[in-house]
């Protein structure tokens, strides 16, 4: 029996410790620690509700979009506000590129570094890297000198970034070509990353961080010229999830199909749906709202939302839901079986949620949403050849398909923002001037219920006289990094570590792989 | 290795991208195009890479967000061939005691830089922000104490930034605030998130072996924090002619007027986002439709908020500017167009009152760049 502290856990946003207990290879417990506490709920009582978009972004610098946009809806909810039209696509378009920007950075930056030996690249034989690349179908680079940089890299004895990285572990699986290839699209993806944020700074300013979404609408104007500019930047990352992203997925997987066989975690899946259709029904958005428990729906219902506080620093009411939430720092000590987290406990009905990617695509699949079920069943036909035998949806439910779902949902989105530019270039030629509405009400209560890239994000909003009078935000690092609850219960992360193979305790790199498959 | 020179051609960098890379860090640090040969020279000293520690406080990642949409040198090229980043949280390849060991290695050589982003965070005795058993605030100390310069990205390195914003629930402040001591060598790049092109260009400096740029009294380059953004807004010339934007995604927006009235802060705000512009310099905040809200300035979220509303501490001009460093920026010849171009406007009446709604402007234009339609 041993146990293993990893804090800091790189390679996410934020500050995050696990804490977890091996016997003989394998996770037996697991403890999720949140470690920063900064007030932002605190800091937004009192202010206009306009203020509230321009600072509650702020929470998240990889995700301030979706943030910025569950601000503003919680606000127009609360004060009666219908955003027009126009309104609706730019706040589409805007959130798709971010979706594309996290999650390729999630990919090949956070958590590709758990499964590519960057060091074994350098024994790759080039002629044979290419001749894979064709095999696999994804795009090639210039291998011969990425690999004479890397060489460069590593002799002159200063890794940088790649310092004490997890290079020749054991649970590293991949043949030397394919850990060239996959550092060769680590580097493009950083520019491709940066492209998707180009879209978000012509249409809203600059990221991280942007301007527009202002609760009533948007206050940036599309113009053909604009668009042009924002197509051709979604066309380059487009082309890059379809063409490098997509087959790399395909390509990587079969090496690590044993993912297949842990990381489950909590079994609930909760979404509320993000990208409204014209009808802004959330159970009709690109990706739409639901719930499962196992692979069966139901209506996730908010107002069954509450947060337990018994496992974490506060000293506030426990059990609430968040419209009457309460968020009071009280640190005691870092103490296990009491309080260990600044995260509080969200839970559904009582029950813990897992929220992300792999909770979006499969309440889409079981709905029947047609490009996400194409999209899984090719996959899964895929995985299925590699493995030699027939694989379920339910494989899904465990570490690999937690993976593989962000990349295929990007494939979903990239492929949707298509139709959301056309949509716009169409309002413009139409006359279609129309990007904002003023309040009519100074009171009310609501929750902007949305989609971070990383999971189901509310902002619940409660206005007084013009002034935010309560302020509460459910983040999806709180549904996934969820301490216990009051019942004792793991949080998913927490589930999901339990049963995860430790070949080397000094160095658990397959429990990084599981923390990161949350994208914390 | 035989100096920068070898490392370039290993990294597959040709000379000519070496040179344009070094024209472009003159041009950045003030020394004009032709210091371009002297950024060279000074580059191709040096046999190893500077060692360099990125610290997470109470941040949101942003900054970290923004180095990455660098534009040149991208930030592949800086943190693997101008830096080696040893302790990185978001980009590290380590993590737990790996990641504590490459920190301690890097601690006990020396000589690294310390780039800080988040607020340092002092509430329940620091521990708001526990990382690796510590707290974050001792984390900054030990890092801090032997580096040989401490940029403070972001607003809330700054000073705290939004976190700091009343009623401060988490005690948060400003790596200067909290460690006095490092003021000689410390460097403050706010706005939220930080400009990724002021990094790399005081990242540059350094590696030059430059002394730090001119700074004004918030430890802030007067080469980027000495003008407002009133000054270089290329919407100043509506401004001028009284062309203000009254409501959001209006004609008026679509021909690009004055956002002045939807509580603009440009004229307070000393940055030069209309010139170094944002995401590889594709736009800005002005140029979306969004008046600027003031994230570079001092205590920006209480200073600046309610954002859309126009204050009485907007006070466009010459009276907006303090003498001391309206005499630096004159000195320095970088801006004598600004100075007179705010007296002529003083002067002919065009600068408007915060107090009223400066009816009167309306009446006062002077070719206007749009015409209204349908309007």
């Amino acid at each position: 029996m041993a146990r293993v502290a990893i804090d800091p856990i790189t390679r996410i946003e934020g500050h995050l410790r696990v804490e977890i207990e091996v016997d003989s290879g394998v996770v037996k417990d697991a403890w999720v620690s949140g470690g920063l506490y900064r007030g932002m709920e605190t800091v937004l009582q009192g202010r206009a509700p306009a203020d509230a978009f321009y600072i509650a972004q702020r929470i998240c610098g990889v995700c301030p979009i979706s943030h910025g946009h569950a601000s503003t809806m919680g606000s127009e909810a609360a004060l009666g506000i219908k955003i027009p039209n126009n309104a609706r696509i730019v706040r589409n378009i805007i959130e798709g590129a971010e979706f594309l920007h996290s999650h390729v950075l999630w990919f090949y930056t956070l958590t590709a570094l758990d499964y590519v030996d960057v060091v074994s690249a350098l024994s790759a034989n080039i002629a044979d890297t290419y001749a894979l690349a064709e095999k696999a179908g994804t795009t090639t680079a210039d291998f011969g000198a990425i690999q004479k940089r890397l060489a460069g890299f590593v002799k002159g004895g200063q890794l940088s970034i790649f310092t004490n990285g997890y290079w020749g572990h054991p649970a590293m699986k991949l043949p030397a070509e394919l850990n060239l290839i996959a550092v060769a699209h680590y580097l493009e993806a950083l520019q491709i990353q940066a492209q998707a944020a180009e879209i978000i700074a012509i249409m809203g300013g600059k990221f991280p961080h942007f301007m527009t979404s202002i609760p009533g609408g948007t206050s940036w104007v599309a113009s053909e010229q604009r668009l042009a500019d924002v197509l051709f930047r979604w066309q380059g990352v487009s082309d890059f999830i379809t063409n490098t992203m997509i087959p790399d997925t395909l390509a990587i997987a079969p090496f690590y199909l044993e993912a297949a066989g842990y990381g489950k975690g909590v079994g609930n899946f909760l979404a509320w749906g993000v990208f409204d259709d014209v009808s802004m029904d959330p159970k009709k958005r690109v990706m739409p709202r639901g719930a499962l428990t196992g692979l069966t729906p139901f209506d996730p219902k908010p107002e069954e939302v509450t947060e337990f506080i018994k496992h974490s620093w506060y000293d506030s009411g426990d059990n609430l839901n968040p419209a009457k939430g309460e968020t009071k720092a009280d640190f005691t000590t870092y103490d296990l079986n009491g309080k260990y987290s600044w995260v509080k406990a969200p839970r559904l009905n009582g029950k813990p949620m897992e929220v992300g990617p792999l909770a979006r695509m499969l309440v889409a699949y079981v709905d029947g949403v047609a490009p996400v079920k194409a999209l899984v069943d090719g996959a899964l036909g895929a995985l299925s050849k590699a493995a030699g035998k027939k694989l379920p949806p339910t494989v899904l439910v465990s570490l690999l398909g937690r993976v593989a779902a962000r990349n295929l949902e990007a494939k979903v989105i990239a492929d949707a923002m298509g139709g959301w530019i056309g949509e716009m270039v169409a309002a413009v030629k139409g006359g279609d001037s129309k990007y904002f509405v003023e309040a009519t009400q100074s009171d009310g209560q609501g929750a902007g219920l949305w989609e971070a890239p990383r999971g189901a994000l509310g902002h619940w909003v409660n206005v007084s006289g013009g002034k935010i009078a309560n302020y509460q935000v459910v983040t999806p690092s709180t549904w996934d990094c969820s301490p216990r609850d009051d019942a004792g219960v793991r949080g998913p992360m927490e589930e999901a570590l339990v049963g995860t193979p430790i070949a080397d305790p000094t160095k658990p790199l397959e429990a990084l792989r599981i923390v990161h498959s949350f994208d914390p | 290795m035989q100096g920068l020179d070898a490392r370039l051609s290993l990294a597959g960098v040709s000379r000519r991208e070496f040179l344009a890379f070094c024209g472009a860090a003159a041009t950045a640090l003030g020394l004009g195009i032709s210091g371009a040969p002297a950024v060279a020279d000074a580059l191709q000293r040096g046999p190893r890479l500077t060692p360099a520690i990125w610290l997470n406080l109470g941040s949101c990642t942003g900054c970290t967000e923004s180095l990455a949409q660098s534009g040149t040198p991208d930030i592949a090229t800086i943190v693997l061939d101008m830096l080696s980043l040893d302790y990185m949280e978001t980009l590290g390849a380590a993590a737990g005691t790996q990641a504590e060991s490459a920190l301690d290695d890097t601690l006990r050589r020396g000589g690294h830089l310390a780039i800080v982003e988040g607020a340092v965070m002092t509430g329940e005795a620091g521990n708001t922000l526990r990382i690796a058993g510590t707290t974050g605030d001792a984390l900054l100390e030990r890092v801090c104490r032997d580096a040989a310069l401490v940029i403070a990205v972001g607003s809330c390195a700054a000073d705290g930034g939004w976190v700091r914003a009343r009623p401060n629930p988490a005690g948060a402040t400003g790596v200067l605030q909290h460690l006095p001591q490092l003021e000689p060598r410390l460097v403050n790049l706010p706005t939220c998130p930080v400009n990724p092109e002021w990094v790399v260009a005081v990242l540059s400096g350094h590696l030059l072996g430059l002394p730090l740029p001119p700074l004004d009294d918030l430890r802030r380059p007067l080469t980027f924090f000495g003008q407002t953004i009133h000054d270089n807004c290329p919407r100043r010339g509506h401004f001028a002619n009284g062309e203000f934007v009254e409501r959001f995604g209006s004609l008026e927006e679509s021909l690009g007027w004055c956002l002045y009235d939807m509580g603009c802060k440009g004229p307070v705000t000393r940055t030069d986002c209309p010139r170094v512009r944002w995401n590889r310099g594709v736009s800005w905040c002005v140029e979306s439709g969004s008046p600027c809200i003031g994230c570079g300035s001092p205590d920006w979220v209480d200073a600046g908020a309610p954002f859309l509303s126009r204050t009485n501490a907007v006070r466009p001009g010459i009276a907006g500017l303090r003498p001391e460093v309206a005499g630096e920026v004159v000195a320095a010849g970088a801006a004598g167009a600004f100075a007179i171009w705010g007296v002529v406007e003083t002067a002919r009446g065009r600068l408007r009152d915060t107090m009223d709604s400066g009816e009167t402007d309306r009446t006062d234009h002077e070719e206007p760049s749009g015409t209204l339609k349908n309007g």
